[in-house]
């Protein structure tokens, strides 16, 4: 990195040079591609402006007039805002990412309360139709009867699951019995589907805002959900902790685990949970952070600032 | 008003001709430094473009009026290769932006229009438009 800086380093105060006498559009062009390398070098605006500093300081002539000074301060400029102007352009890009992805988020939640809506009150009628039609059968049919019977019993248990999903989905449970309890009853249903077992830990934690509550809901549902997919896990551990004025969750796996640091460089199947989980906990001023390594299981620790007088 | 250039691109040289072109029609406009610095940059990104897929091509300046308004066009066009995938070229990442949000997204962001045409044909056609302050 420190040679990458200072080759750029000699190249920009060449560079800078040649803008300030006079070499016009070229320079400009160059302080351009300087600034898209700098850029792939992974520097930052504060480095540039640093190498910026550097190369006038060396490039401005000792002996010259104030007016030929001010025109050489002026080509400078221009020079400068060239260099920055790649980086003008990948700030736009974020800063559209970042609207993206809240918006993503928003989305998300409503099509979740769609599909609980499906799940809970249009399937569950949909299955009453069935019933009556089963009675009708078996009305009809008195021999059919036992095995109408066992059709029903399946049924009950499709409604059951149906009926969790749904609750699962939507956390109406979070208002009702609050972060634990609804945790414990995500876990039940995580376990059922998938055989996995799951520990659900903590104190009872003072009245959470709304907000809070269903930020940590969705995150530990996306974390379980990532460690189902991937982690080929037999255990996770859920723990929530209320440590002086901080929150901390932390979901631990004893599955594969995998190398934190191919994370970050990828985007993909797994980066998005992170990055979902991440934005969800930006405007509450909490953070994730993922320790792993591979063969030693996997742990996702969430800390939010967090007082007891907090108003929902 | 001032008249259109045509300039064609076969070399880096050519790149610096294309933005000579399109600053001195945003200074003679009265664009403010700053939108001239991002046209300059948006016909940087389309140039190096053309060079790296299609070898040669041309960039067309022009000013553009639209009732009160004046601004400035830039097309670039190439008959090379097209592009394949439209969506993915347009997404951040993609080739050498690198994840970075270069290249044709980023001179979308950088400008108040963009078009874009291409395929394997007739080449590529990237219309722009920078509206002055």
């Amino acid at each position: 990195m420190r040679e990458t800086m200072e080759k750029l380093q000699d190249q920009y105060t060449s560079a800078l040079r040649n803008s300030i006498v006079g070499m016009g559009e070229s320079a400009l062009q160059q302080a351009y591609e300087l600034g898209r390398r700098a850029l792939a070098d992974g520097l930052g605006v504060l480095d540039m402006a640093a190498m910026y500093h550097k190369a006038l300081a060396a490039g401005l002539p000792r002996d010259s007039t104030p007016e030929e000074t001010a025109l050489m301060l002026e080509a400078g400029a221009s020079f400068f805002a060239e260099s920055l102007s790649p980086f003008e352009m990948t700030h736009r890009g974020f800063r559209d990412s970042n609207i993206a992805l809240r918006h993503l988020n928003q989305t998300l939640e409503q099509e979740i309360k769609r599909i609980a809506h499906a799940l809970h009150d249009e399937a569950a009628q949909l299955l009453a139709s069935v019933y009556l039609a089963l009675d009708e059968v078996a009305g009809n049919l008195p021999p059919a009867r036992e095995h109408l019977l066992k059709v029903k019993g399946l049924l009950d248990l499709i409604e059951g699951q149906l009926r969790h999903l749904s609750h699962e989905l939507r956390p109406t449970i979070l208002d009702d019995w609050g972060l634990l309890p609804a945790l414990k009853f995500l876990a039940e249903g995580v376990t059922a589907r998938t055989g996995l077992f799951i520990k659900v830990e903590g104190e009872s934690a003072p009245s959470l805002s709304p907000l809070l509550a269903t930020t940590l809901y969705r995150i530990v549902q996306e974390a379980l959900t990532n460690v189902t997919r991937h982690a080929k896990a037999t255990q996770v551990k859920v723990t929530i902790q209320h440590e002086l004025q901080t929150l901390r969750c932390s979901i631990k796996d004893n599955g594969v685990g995998f190398d934190v640091s191919s994370l970050s460089a990828r985007t993909g199947e797994r980066g998005l949970g992170l990055i979902g989980i991440r934005e969800r906990l930006n405007s509450l001023g909490g953070s994730p952070s993922l320790v792993s390594t591979p063969g030693h299981g996997t742990e996702l620790v969430i800390t939010i600032p967090y007082t007891n007088s907090q108003e929902a | 008003m001032a008249n259109e250039a045509v300039v064609t691109i076969n070399t880096d040289a050519d790149v610096v001709a294309a933005r000579q072109k399109g600053r001195e029609l945003a200074t003679e406009l009265g664009f403010v430094s700053t939108d001239s610095t991002l046209l300059a940059t948006a016909i940087s990104e389309l140039a190096r473009n053309i060079i790296r897929y299609a070898k040669h091509g041309e960039i067309l300046i022009a000013p553009v009026q639209s009732g009160d308004r004046v601004g400035i066009t830039v097309v670039a066009r190439d008959k090379g290769p097209g592009i394949a995938n439209i969506p993915l070229a347009m997404q951040d990442g993609f080739s050498t932006s690198g994840g970075l949000g270069l290249g044709l997204p980023g001179v979308k962001r950088l400008m108040d229009e963009f078009h874009l045409v291409s395929d394997a044909n007739t080449g590529t056609t990237v219309t722009i438009k920078k509206w002055k302050r």
